[in-house]
């Protein structure tokens, strides 16, 4: 094959790749991530009926040091203002994600993740909220809020976010 | 009938028995085992949902199809082909491979490492740290392409890499004997034990140095083609039907039972012979249980000690397989032609001492475990 | 302890046979002490039969090269340096002319396309300086467009008739292809042929993607998927990439699929009420099994090649750790005594090792084991390594490596289980969690 043709099909390849959409995934799958979270369930936070005040004035998420899944004096104050909101806004449900940070095997982090979500499941109910309003779910390391090499920003990752969603859970 | 005709005629007969008898002059080619190469399943990855993107068009090649008739597996031609390639490592436009991966390691600031030799130096760890030096106080061997005996620093950029160490012949070196040049020849660096990526040790020069080595393989060989190696063959057969018409001439029956004359080699001697045969026993590429298969291998000596090669048999063979022991014996057999070839350092007055050599080669120290 | 020292020293304390006497025999030594070195081969070009096979004879002479002298165990010649050109397959080897190059071994080959377009490949190795061949000349066929695979083939001839144990090119590796930054990394299921050619996507990046692992054929792949917004576990057919999941309870996570040796069955940890536990499905019936019951993570499981025991990780001591039980579950005993913590344990295809990642201070290592925990050898070192996967030979390990900070990117790695020759593979873009598959048929 000449030179002339490799370096076509070199082109006509990167032609291609430009083509997908790098965002894709984003838009599919945002809903189900800390960061979009909200986005279905907009509201100013201002409205303390809304997601936004959920999560921006309730505080969302707690954290755990390294290996851990019990819950800090500072967690346990955060989650129970999460109980007391929920128990308010009874149009809601919610799923709880368990992270871990990146310094673990995969498959280790996935079910420590677990463990902090259901954590923080456990509380809530103690504290009043319905079972059935809550489900837990475990991204492990895949999904880092921070996404630095140390402590700083794996401290922030060791977390379990309370994402929202309307009505009764599936 | 004219002329022509009978040319035409002659010559197609010529040329009908040619066809016919000549392939018969040919030496007949080892035969044959036919075996089919099945290949992975035609059908196509369709549904995907996937815009392909750059190497998906190379994807689309490589779905080989079952060598089945009329196979309808779209032409791609060489196109898909060179893209491959151009995506593929070729082995010579890489670093050694040894050295490439580490090119994004240079940087960890070494935190202790102590450790990473694993069980020997668990317990004190913490206690003893603050006495004992953190890096361990033998001298860790580089990591190097090549594992010998006795370590062997990098060979100096000039010096072909040889099993024979040679010092540099210059022409004006030699007053009396006209003799030829001859290249300074080195062994090719080695290390004396795998150093693993976990052993490296962080104190040693910084690993990306490693890259611009003087590629000896590739020197190796192009050097090789100017030295008039080959000369070094044609003169051990020369030699050896030398040999056998001398003794045949003697009247020596031929596998002499006489008992040797001369005495026997000394201990330094024998020790010379071992270490010339060990240089060149190359157990790198040997399956894990032909590393574990001990072999005796007998070999007839030439007066010019150099090895008969059709004489090496296996005698015997102790702890693996006949498969294993065939590979143990083929890298014994390798050794000894190899290193050979020149002839080893046996003292000739005591011939009937050597001609007959039965070496064992045991690799248990060379196990890796 | 894997050291193996080779002073000169050693040798000569080994060299303790007495001094021969005076009655006749051969003159007897033991070589005990060697070298490790590639050995030197030339694989020239493959003659083309017809006119056709030209460039296919130089490609397949080409990844022939690249297979060999990708294990570190041999290192290929250069053609330049070549003195004889191989013009005929049939003519007599001139080994004198290899032996001048230092050509240990020799492949010499020839390549047609018939009538149907199929390829026919031949091809000889020879013990250059034993002027022998090694082995018989064997034949290939195959399609024009699976020319690759022939190539592998003849490599994987050729690497099991020098160095007796099974070759691995013809074989396949499947893996999560990852794009994007890392807090919005997006992965799908990928496959290749173990040196990198012939990339396919087996699945699009809409959903996140976890650790596959291929069925003992080859001809499946599990692995763990979060299209329905909770990681389930999926199992694909390689040939037509249909998939299905596989059943589970609700409210419960299931994940870290491994199929069993018989490929009927599939070992997974499932997560119910914030604990992880080991169980095995039936894939035809789907009933589950459990296989442990402790408050402890237990994760990461994998067969013995007979299918009679598991190794798994668990933290049940205070640290993940490995363990070892039966199939059938019941009690486990511990394996990993080193400092540190150890997971992703994998159970080599001969038996006799388990590959493990081991993180110690602040670094990953993947190492490997004999099955009691003794003989512990870490081969890599680096920020973060993980996931082992043997080469279907046993001789060669591939991992993830990731590098560190905000930038950092995974890819995949191959190194010799003597802890020499690591390099990574070629990927396209960012790779992790890969599964060699068998060797093909």
């Amino acid at each position: 094959m000449t030179y002339l043709s490799k370096t076509f099909l070199l082109f006509a390849g990167l032609a291609l790749a430009a083509c997908t959409n790098p965002d894709r995934f984003d838009d599919a799958t945002g809903a189900g991530l800390d960061s979009g979270a909200a986005s279905g369930l907009t509201g100013a936070a201002s409205d303390p009926a809304s997601a936004a005040y959920f999560q921006q004035a309730v505080g969302d998420r707690v954290l755990f040091a390294v290996d851990q899944s019990n819950l800090g004096t500072q967690a346990q104050t955060t989650l129970d203002g999460q109980a007391e909101w929920l128990m308010t806004n009874r149009d809601f449900t919610a799923i709880i994600e368990g992270h871990a940070d990146e310094q673990g095997t995969r498959e280790y982090n996935l079910a420590l993740g677990a463990r902090r979500a259901n954590s923080v499941q456990e509380y809530l109910i103690s504290r009043g909220v319905a079972a059935d309003r809550l489900r837990v779910v475990s991204y492990g390391k895949e999904r880092p809020i921070e996404i630095c090499s140390n402590e700083a920003c794996y401290a922030k990752n060791r977390r379990a976010v309370t994402v929202l969603a309307a009505g009764p859970t599936s | 009938m004219n002329t022509g005709q009978i040319i035409s005629g002659a010559g197609h007969l010529a040329l009908i028995g040619w066809a016919l008898i000549g392939g018969a002059f040919r030496s007949d080619p080892p035969p044959f085992e036919v075996v089919q190469a099945t290949t992975i399943s035609a059908e196509e990855y369709a549904a995907l949902v996937e815009r392909p993107s750059a190497p998906e068009a190379v994807a689309n090649v490589d779905t080989p199809e079952p060598p089945a008739p009329g196979d309808a597996a779209p032409p791609l031609a060489s196109e898909p082909d060179a893209a491959l390639q151009s995506s593929q490592p070729e082995p010579r436009e890489t670093p050694p491979p040894d050295a490439a991966p580490d090119v994004s390691e240079i940087a960890p600031p070494a935190p202790a490492e102590v450790e990473d030799t694993p069980p020997a130096l668990e317990q004190p760890q913490e206690d003893v740290a603050v006495v004992v030096p953190e890096i361990s106080p033998r001298p860790q061997p580089r990591p190097a392409p090549r594992i010998a005996p006795e370590p062997v620093d990098r060979p100096e950029p000039d010096a072909r890499i040889d099993d024979v160490v040679s010092p540099e012949v210059t022409p004006e070196d030699g007053a009396e004997v006209p003799q030829e040049p001859a290249e300074a020849t080195a062994p090719e660096e080695a290390a004396s034990e795998i150093v693993t990526e976990a052993e490296e040790p962080e104190q040693s020069a910084p690993t990306a140095s490693l890259r611009p080595r003087p590629r000896p393989a590739a020197r190796t060989e192009s050097a090789a083609v100017d030295t008039p190696e080959p000369s070094t063959e044609a003169p051990a057969t020369d030699q050896g039907a030398v040999n056998d018409a001398l003794a045949a001439a003697l009247g020596a029956s031929e596998p002499t039972q006489d008992r040797p004359s001369g005495p026997p080699l000394t201990a330094g001697e024998k020790d010379a012979l071992r270490v010339a045969v060990q240089q060149c026993w190359n157990v790198g590429s040997l399956s894990t249980e032909a590393l574990g298969t001990t072999v005796v291998v007998s070999v007839r000596m030439g007066e010019n000690a150099r090895p008969d090669t059709g004489s090496i048999r296996m005698q015997s063979f102790s702890g693996g397989g006949d498969s294993a022991a065939r590979q143990a014996f083929e890298a014994a057999r390798r050794a000894i032609i190899r290193c050979g070839a020149r002839g080893f350092d046996l003292p000739v007055e005591k011939y009937d001492q050597w001609r007959d050599i039965e070496m064992t080669f045991n690799p248990e120290s060379m196990r890796i475990k | 302890m894997m050291r193996f020292m080779m002073s000169l020293f050693a040798a000569l304390t080994l060299w303790a046979m007495p001094v021969q006497a005076q009655d006749s025999g051969p003159l007897r030594i033991e070589i005990t002490e060697g070298v490790i070195e590639p050995m030197p081969f030339a694989a020239p070009d493959f003659v083309a039969d017809t006119a056709a096979g030209t460039e296919l004879g130089r490609n397949i002479a080409r990844v022939i090269s690249a297979d060999l002298a990708g294990t570190g165990l041999f290192r290929q010649i250069p053609a330049e340096a070549h003195i004889s050109r191989i013009t005929s397959f049939e003519s007599p080897v001139q080994f004198a002319d290899w032996r001048a190059v230092n050509a240990q071994a020799l492949i010499t080959g020839a390549v047609s396309v018939d009538g149907a377009g199929r390829v026919v490949a031949r091809f000889r190795v020879y013990d250059v300086f034993a002027g022998q061949e090694l082995g018989s000349g064997l034949q290939l066929v195959g399609t024009r467009d699976g020319w690759r695979r022939i190539a592998h083939k003849v490599a994987d001839q050729v690497y099991s008739r020098i160095t007796g144990e099974g070759g691995y090119f013809d074989s396949r590796v499947v893996y999560v292809s990852e794009s994007g930054p890392k807090n919005q990394r997006a992965k799908r299921l990928a496959i290749m042929d173990y040196d990198g050619a012939n990339l396919k996507y087996l699945t699009d990046s809409s959903s996140l993607v976890l650790a596959p692992r291929f069925s003992p054929t080859g001809d499946r792949v599990l692995y763990t998927s979060y299209e329905t917004g909770f990681p389930r576990i999926y199992v694909l057919d390689v040939a037509n990439v249909g998939r299905r999941v596989l059943p589970t309870q609700d409210g419960t996570m299931s994940f870290a699929p491994r199929f069993s040796p018989d490929g009927r069955s599939v070992l997974y940890s499932l997560t119910q009420g914030g604990n992880t536990d080991l169980f095995v499905m039936d894939i035809g019936s789907g009933s589950s099994t459990r296989l442990t019951n402790a408050p402890s993570i237990e994760t990461a499981p994998s067969y013995s090649p007979d299918g009679r025991q598991i190794v798994f990780e668990s933290d049940r001591s205070g640290t993940p750790q490995l363990y070892i039980m039966a199939a059938g579950g019941g009690e486990a005993r511990r394996i990993s005594f080193g400092q540190g913590r150890y997971g992703t344990p994998v159970w080599s295809p001969r038996g006799d090792l388990i590959a493990f990642t081991k993180q110690s201070k602040g670094r990953f290592h993947i190492g490997v084991m004999r099955t009691d925990g003794s003989e512990e050898r870490l081969l890599t070192a680096s920020f973060l390594d993980e996931g082992p996967t043997w080469a279907p030979n046993g001789r060669v390990i591939m991992f993830t490596r990731e590098t560190q900070g905000a930038q950092g990117q995974a890819s995949l790695y191959s190194v010799d289980i003597t802890g020499r020759n690591l390099k990574q593979v070629s990927t396209n873009g960012g790779a992790s969690d890969p599964s060699w598959g068998p060797l093909q048929d």
